[in-house]
This record gives C-alpha cells, sequence and structure tokens, in this order.
C-alpha cells in the first residue's frame, strides 16, 4: 500500500493484485512490483478489495498473492481483469 | 513503561473488567438465571444449554469452559446455579483455586422451586456483588494482558491492514511477558507451512500440520466444498476468492512470534507467550474458547463489518475498509482507512492502537459493551446420549 496507487502486489512473484478503490473497466491503473512502478488497463471492472490478475494467465495456472498460491485459474484469464470465484479456484479440501 | 489499570485477582492474574458472572451451569436453569441475572443489574449472564448425555470430547469441553469462564480474571465473583450438587460441587471447587468468591446454588437443594432458587439466588448475588464493588482498579504491566486474536466477516483489508495491526499487538504483549492466543484452524489452510515453521518444537510444528490435516479431511469427508462455506459469502462479496488466500491473511494477527503451544478448545496455555487453539472458525464460538482459556480481552478484525462481541472479556473491533468505517460507525472501536490507502504506515498508526487497547484495558467502554452486542457461544463436537 502506498499513497497513489491504485492497486497493491503484495509479493513480486504475485499474478494478483488488490485493488485499493473501485476500479472500472477502461482506465488506466498504477501500481508497484517491487520498487518498479507499473501501469496496465483494466479489462473490467473490478470492485475495491478485489483482484485482478497483472499478467495474462492460462486455465490451470498456480495463482499467488503474499508471494503464497492461493488459487488455480480455472480459465483464461487476460491482465486487467477481475480474478475472483468465477475464473480462479481453491486447490484445497478439493472432493475427490 | 506503558501500564494499564486493572483488578488484580488473589491468583495474581488481572482483570480489565469486574464481573458478577451468573452462571447457569445446565439448560434445566437457564430461564432462572436470566431472571436472576436481570434483579442484578451490571451482571453477565451466562446459560450452558446442555448437561446430560454429553460424551468425550464434548463432556471434556462444557466442564473446562463452565470452569474457564469461571477463573477468567475479567469475572469478580461468581454465582453458579444448576441442577444437582455432584456437578456444582466439582466446578465451584475447581473454580475456588483462584480465590474468588463462588457461590452454587443447585435446583435439588431448592426443592426443584425455580421461584426458590430465583430468591436464594437474586439473595447470595447481591452479597457478592457489594463485595466485589469494593475493588479498585491498580495499575498493572502489560505483560498482565492475555490477548484473543479473532477476524470476522473479513476481506482482504483484514489481510492487508488490519490482521498485520493485531500481529504487531500480539508481538508487543508477548515481548513484555503477557500472553496472545489464535484459533481459527480451517483458516490455518494453505497457510500452515508458515505457522508450522514457528513452533517452538517440532512436536508443535507437528500439532500444527495435523490440526490443519484433521479440519480439511473433515470438510472432504462430509462432502463440504470449502468455497461458499469458507470463505462464506460475506467474504466472497467483500473480494476474498479461496480459502488459501483468507488463511493466509488470517494468520498475520498471530504476528511472528514463536508458538508455544496447540491448544484444545478452551484449554489455559500453561506458559507465557502465544499459542494457536485447534478449534471452530466461527467467531461466537471461537471467542468463547478463548475466554474460557483466560483470554481477558480480544482485538476482533473485520472487513465488512460484524457486531458480535464476547461477553466476559471487552472486544476492540478493527477495520481498516474505508466503505465498512462509514457504514458502521457505532460498531468499530479503531478504523485505519488511512493505513489502507497508503497515507499511513501500519506502524505509524500503531501506537494510536496500543493506546486504545490500554484505555479499553483501564476501563473505557468499547461500541459492543455499550451496545450489549456481548454473549458466550460454546463449541459443539458431537451428539448427545
Amino acid at each position: 500500500m502506498s499513497n497513489g496507487w491504485d492497486a497493491v502486489v503484495l509479493n513480486p512473484i504475485d499474478e494478483l493484485a488488490t485493488a485499493l478503490r473501485h476500479l472500472k473497466a477502461g482506465e488506466v491503473v498504477r501500481f508497484r512490483v517491487g520498487d518498479q512502478p507499473c501501469e496496465l488497463i483494466m479489462k473490467t471492472d473490478v470492485a475495491l478489495c478485489h483482484k485482478f490478475v497483472v499478467r495474462d494467465v492460462v486455465a490451470g495456472e498456480k495463482l499467488r498473492k503474499y508471494g503464497e498460491v492461493v488459487a488455480g485459474a480455472s480459465e483464461s484469464i487476460e491482465a486487467g481483469a477481475h480474478a475472483h470465484v468465477h475464473n480462479i479456484k481453491s486447490l484445497r479440501a478439493v472432493q475427490k | 513503561m506503558d501500564q494499564f489499570l486493572g483488578y488484580v485477582r488473589p491468583d495474581g492474574q488481572v482483570g480489565v473488567r469486574n464481573h458478577l458472572l451468573v452462571l447457569s451451569a445446565t439448560g434445566l436453569t437457564g430461564p432462572t438465571g436470566r431472571r436472576i441475572s436481570q434483579a442484578l443489574p451490571g451482571a453477565v449472564f451466562v446459560a450452558m444449554p446442555y448437561d446430560g448425555g454429553l460424551l468425550g470430547e464434548d463432556r471434556d469441553a462444557q466442564i473446562c469452559t463452565l470452569i474457564g469462564f469461571g477463573v477468567n480474571p475479567n469475572v469478580g465473583a461468581v454465582l453458579m446455579i444448576g441442577g444437582n450438587p455432584p456437578k456444582l460441587d466439582h466446578l465451584a471447587k475447581e473454580m475456588s483455586k483462584s480465590g474468588k468468591p463462588i457461590v452454587s446454588i443447585s435446583m435439588d437443594e431448592c426443592d426443584h422451586d425455580a421461584i426458590t432458587l430465583t430468591e436464594r439466588s437474586i439473595r447470595a448475588g447481591a452479597k457478592l456483588m457489594l463485595e466485589i464493588s469494593k475493588l479498585r482498579r491498580v495499575s498493572c504491566p502489560l505483560s498482565k494482558l492475555f490477548l484473543g486474536l479473532e477476524c470476522g466477516r473479513s476481506d482482504p483489508s483484514s489481510g492487508l491492514v488490519s490482521n498485520p495491526m493485531l500481529g504487531l499487538m500480539a508481538d508487543r504483549i508477548v515481548d513484555e511477558g503477557g500472553k496472545a492466543v489464535f484459533g481459527e484452524t480451517t483458516e490455518w489452510l494453505g497457510a500452515e507451512h508458515l505457522l508450522a515453521k514457528r513452533g517452538a518444537t517440532p512436536a508443535i510444528e507437528q500439532a500444527i500440520l495435523d490440526a490443519v490435516l484433521d479440519n480439511e479431511n473433515r470438510a472432504i469427508a462430509a462432502g463440504l466444498d470449502l468455497t461458499g462455506e469458507n470463505p462464506g459469502p460475506t467474504n466472497i462479496a467483500g473480494g476474498l476468492s479461496t480459502i488459501e488466500e483468507k488463511s493466509l491473511g488470517n494468520i498475520a494477527k498471530s504476528g511472528s512470534r514463536p508458538i508455544q503451544s496447540v491448544l484444545k478448545y478452551a484449554e489455559a496455555p500453561a506458559t507465557q507467550g502465544l499459542h494457536a487453539m485447534h478449534a471452530a472458525t466461527y467467531a461466537p464460538e471461537s471467542i468463547s474458547g478463548f475466554t474460557a482459556s483466560g483470554a481477558n480481552l480480544i482485538l476482533f478484525t473485520t472487513g465488512q463489518g460484524n457486531s458480535f462481541v464476547n461477553l466476559i472479556s471487552p472486544t476492540i473491533k478493527i477495520s481498516a475498509n474505508p466503505d465498512t468505517e462509514a457504514r458502521v460507525k457505532e460498531q468499530l472501536d479503531f478504523t485505519c482507512p488511512d493505513v489502507f490507502s497508503g497515507e499511513v504506515s501500519l506502524e505509524d498508526a500503531a501506537p494510536r492502537f496500543l493506546e486504545l487497547i490500554i484505555d479499553v484495558a483501564s476501563g473505557s467502554k468499547t461500541w459492543g459493551e455499550v451496545l450489549g452486542e456481548g454473549e458466550e457461544v460454546v463449541s459443539r463436537f458431537g451428539g448427545s446420549l
């Protein structure tokens, strides 16, 4: 979290960023990856506290936040698109 | 040196409140207990809904919880009612080890007449209330705090800001020589490797991993899809997508110090320091487990808002979500949207939170206390005979 940034990437290896305000499709958002300032055009709306991917990911990829795997992509997701229960899934307590 | 004003109990523990606890040890005397507590303004009332036919883990947990509520240092005296002398005598004997006044009156002694029990109990309770009103707060070190660390109706702001804030407080109190406990085992899933690394011994490391495996296997055996259950609908609406994401935010509450033991539900820790309780995630059950284990102050983070507080231990509610701060002003004792937005660092906001903790420990009320949102809810583990 840093003043004036629109989203936070908690660890430079993370694919998932968290929105620090309500973000709109088509707007340019600013965030840092490590010390590196980055910009991205939002593909979808992303509400405050919700997540988006910072790069294109393909179905089956493991996705990280806090530098730790928190989900698998259940479909391909474009950079700047909302990543949530509709397109990412838990990898734990999965029914056999 | 930071100090708070507390009630020193005969066993050396320190209360941040001075309650008369009216405790109904069985469901049979619940309504009578409520009537008695209403006649004694300021008393806190806890009713155990179950008694006969409890088995194994339930039996142990109910006894441990009842005793734990009685010996919690926020309780100045206990007026206990129940069905029969053997059980009440055992509970009273255990609670009396705290050195506090404990009075128990059974239905058997009142010919199972609720009006007789009511009258005798009000007289006995009034005497206790007068007695504990003579106690005064004195200056106490922060080592006398025992924090219970909880989160409820979380969203990503909890994991980013509020839970790490609790972690800083847990570290601080532990470093002062105090105690802290966190629980909610299901919310270690996906983060257990990080917690286990902090186990003080290899046995504790293994106990953490075993506890998580136990919960994960129970969820699978029950055919439960955790997504939708935990994270629940509010968590999902708030932006949490998976249990792994929620867990990684959750464990930030525990700070960074070594984990000294894995406790059973309501079990009192044997040492100072940080402890993990292998227990239910649902906040009312989880927090009652902490209070029964001796926690005298609860720190409770929320993302989307959560009105629940503990009854015996004051519960400080904190949120970093700016939308939530605007919505539920008479619920949140501490807000830090300025940390969420990045205007203020977590470390810079921490002294303001510690100051509130000291104020509440010294007698300032929380919103939950003012509004009377407190309750005790004890876990069940299986069916009764």
